[in-house]
């Protein structure tokens, strides 16, 4: 490029005036069949790009993303599992190498190792040769990593029944339903319900929710006292006439809905 | 030269293709997720149900405020929200209910809001004025009239449901 | 039309150099799909930028009802999923879209990995993909806390366990991470959204612009 006095700007810019025409560089200077990125090489891979989106598109229809139920710190059912590119690490802090007195050990240095080796991996494997087999030791660890990663995802994954687990953690919106704690059978449901059936009528692992239920009066109080389907019989404990408040109790929250 | 030619219309295709593919891409990312932006838009708007709001007979020929509380769903809030209405009826004993909000900027108006205009809605945000019937009085700010709610009498009841605004003038 | 506005801006700015080095540039053979179908493979750092512009936009428009607050976060996915026209599709590319992003990075780390790629002279950006790798893994963490389900809570507070576990400043990252030393709540998932929206973006930008300048820069690797 001219250089110094001479030089011509547009205004006082550093942009040159008297602008030379690009001229593309020439092809035939290059070895073997080369081609212009835009818009030669550019089309294929908007083609394959293309086809990518569209399989990607009829994942998204025909899978929708999974929602849970709205998190409850309470529920002590729930099987924690974190997404599947962190179930390698999952599974690894489940061996006894990895875990208690060695925690640190599965946790941190196994991991940070693999990691760092993978992020230093230049300065590792410092040959010049680059097919795979010429360089042994870099493969082969390579390989062994890749299967420990590819087995532990899978040893945590085979153990879990999916489908279960989003059958019972289908998202639902919590009820509206207002719990009027004063009424006099609220006391009776405390004793005697609410270790099973949750502070809210929700319902918990061990039974279901009260809320909804069709019956009356006469039929709830029939079911505390001799149970029904998993529910064991005398769960009720009380005198008659809490017993009756209890089953008005119920009754009156599924009028609220 | 005529193949000089030929390379050019070849670079042209390819751009053309180019561009077909590209549109193609983003068209098919963006119009779920330009649909899902715009749905508001194309919502229909749920206009609320008839609310009761106060017996017949507390009605007057003096402009009152009732107040009424409905239960607004914005989406996944719910929350109860306070409407008001100036009610009064007019010489042919129909009942006129005007909507508080100024047409001017939103502000609300009061009947004898403003001790000089005793027979006015007054809006204190820059002083528009109203006469009875919620016209505007001209040369104030207000550009229309207050809007009127729709409304209904059943049971003895009035039932008011959305304002309806009232052109300029 | 076009022309002379380009023209005239052209002139003023000197746009030209700009797109004809990325336009103009040489794609050699042996990367060429077209002639060696073997090359498939370098298609996949293409596609994983591919997805992550995917990622940005469906999360730029999730926004529009999401909100990070542990009362609502839930219900305005619920509702942006049920109520709202897509909604569905576009949490979904969202979502399915942040397990394809790592599956694609893992494909292209693996190319350059075997081909070896990352020898000299390219040693630097190999680290810098090393980084973008662990930018995207933190972002799929942060991500699944957002909706606060029941998943999105007790993976994050294994997470934090974890995190707790660190010898030394174990304490204090997870306090840091938490924004609480005791509560997973509201202001853990502030700090999420903001750390998902914003930190690990930005972060993603710059380590994503270093890569693909030290490309242009290097060229790609040559036929093993």
């Amino acid at each position: 490029m001219k250089k110094g006095k001479g030089m011509k700007f547009v205004g006082d810019s550093r942009i040159p005036a008297d602008k030379q025409k690009f001229i593309p560089k020439d092809y035939s200077e290059y070895p073997g069949r080369t081609e212009a990125f835009w818009p030669n090489f550019l089309l294929k891979e908007w083609l394959v790009g293309a086809v990518f989106l569209v399989g990607f598109l009829c994942l998204t229809v025909a899978h929708p993303a999974p929602l849970e139920k709205l998190a409850d710190p309470t529920d002590t059912a729930y099987l924690p599992l974190p997404d599947w590119y962190f179930l390698f690490l999952y599974q690894l802090l489940k061996y006894k190498f990895a875990s208690g007195a060695f925690f640190v050990l599965g946790a941190i240095i196994i991991p940070g190792l693999a990691f760092g080796a993978l992020f230093l991996a230049p300065f590792l494997d410092r040959g010049e040769e680059r097919r795979p087999h010429k360089r042994p030791v870099t493969t082969s660890l390579m390989l062994l990593g890749f299967i420990a990663v590819f087995w532990l995802t899978y040893e945590a994954a085979a153990h879990v029944d999916w489908e279960a687990k989003a059958e019972n953690n289908k998202p639902e919106l919590p009820s509206s339903v207002e719990i009027d704690t004063s009424h006099p059978g609220y006391a009776a449901y405390e004793n005697s319900c609410l270790q099973c059936h949750g502070g809210e009528l929700e319902g918990g692992p061990a039974a279901p929710t009260l809320i909804g239920v069709e019956y009356g009066v006469d039929e709830i109080k029939d079911i505390a006292v001799n149970g029904i389907g998993q529910m064991p019989a005398d769960q009720f404990q009380g005198t008659e006439e809490e017993l009756q408040q209890l089953a008005e109790f119920i009754v009156s929250v599924n009028e609220q809905e | 030269m005529s193949e000089k030619k030929q390379q050019v219309s070849r670079r042209q295709f390819l751009n053309y293709t180019l561009t077909g593919v590209g549109g193609f891409m983003a068209a098919s990312m963006l119009a779920p997720m330009v649909r899902f932006a715009i749905d508001p838009v194309l919502t229909a708007s749920t206009a609320g149900e008839m609310q009761a709001v106060v017996d017949v007979s507390e009605i007057t020929t003096d402009p009152q405020r009732f107040d009424w509380t409905v239960e607004q769903v914005d989406a996944w809030y719910t929350s109860d929200v306070t409407h008001s209405a100036w009610v009064y009826k007019n010489e042919n004993d129909e009942i006129v209910p005007l909507s508080p909000t100024c047409t001017h900027l939103g502000c609300s108006v009061s009947w004898a809001g403003n001790e000089d205009y005793p027979d006015q809605f007054y809006c204190p945000c820059h002083d528009g004025r109203y006469q009875k019937d919620g016209t505007n009085v001209a040369d104030t700010p207000p550009p229309a009239p207050l809007a009127l709610y729709e409304y209904e009498v059943r049971d003895g009841t009035l039932y008011l449901g959305q304002p309806v605004p009232r052109g300029g003038v | 039309m076009l022309q002379r506005m380009y023209d005239w801006i052209d002139e003023r700015v000197d746009i030209t150099p700009l797109w004809r080095d990325i336009a103009d540039h040489e794609v050699p053979e042996h990367v060429n799909p077209a002639h060696h179908f073997s090359a498939f493979v370098y298609c996949f750092g293409g596609l994983t930028f591919f997805v992550t512009v995917i990622q940005v936009l469906s999360g730029m428009f999730l926004t529009m009802y999401y909100v990070p607050d542990i009362e609502n976060a839930w219900r305005s996915v619920y509702y942006l999923q049920t109520e709202v026209a897509h909604g569905q599709i576009v949490r979904g590319m969202h979502h399915w879209g942040a397990s394809v992003v790592i599956v694609m990075l893992f494909l292209h780390t693996l190319r350059v990995f075997f081909q070896g790629a990352y020898k000299k002279p390219r040693e630097l950006n190999w680290m810098v993909g090393v980084l973008i790798f662990f930018v995207m893994l933190a972002l799929g963490l942060t991500g699944y806390l957002l909706p606060w389900d029941n998943k999105a809570y007790f993976a994050t507070v294994v997470t934090l366990q974890i995190a707790e576990g660190v010898p030394l400043i174990g304490e204090m990252a997870k306090t840091l991470l938490n924004g609480d030393p005791s509560i997973v709540g509201a202001q853990t998932l502030a700090r999420f959204f903001a750390i998902h929206v914003f930190f690990l973006p930005a972060a993603l930008f710059v380590l994503m612009g270093i890569h693909f300048i030290m490309i242009r820069k290097q060229g790609i690797s040559g036929p093993l």
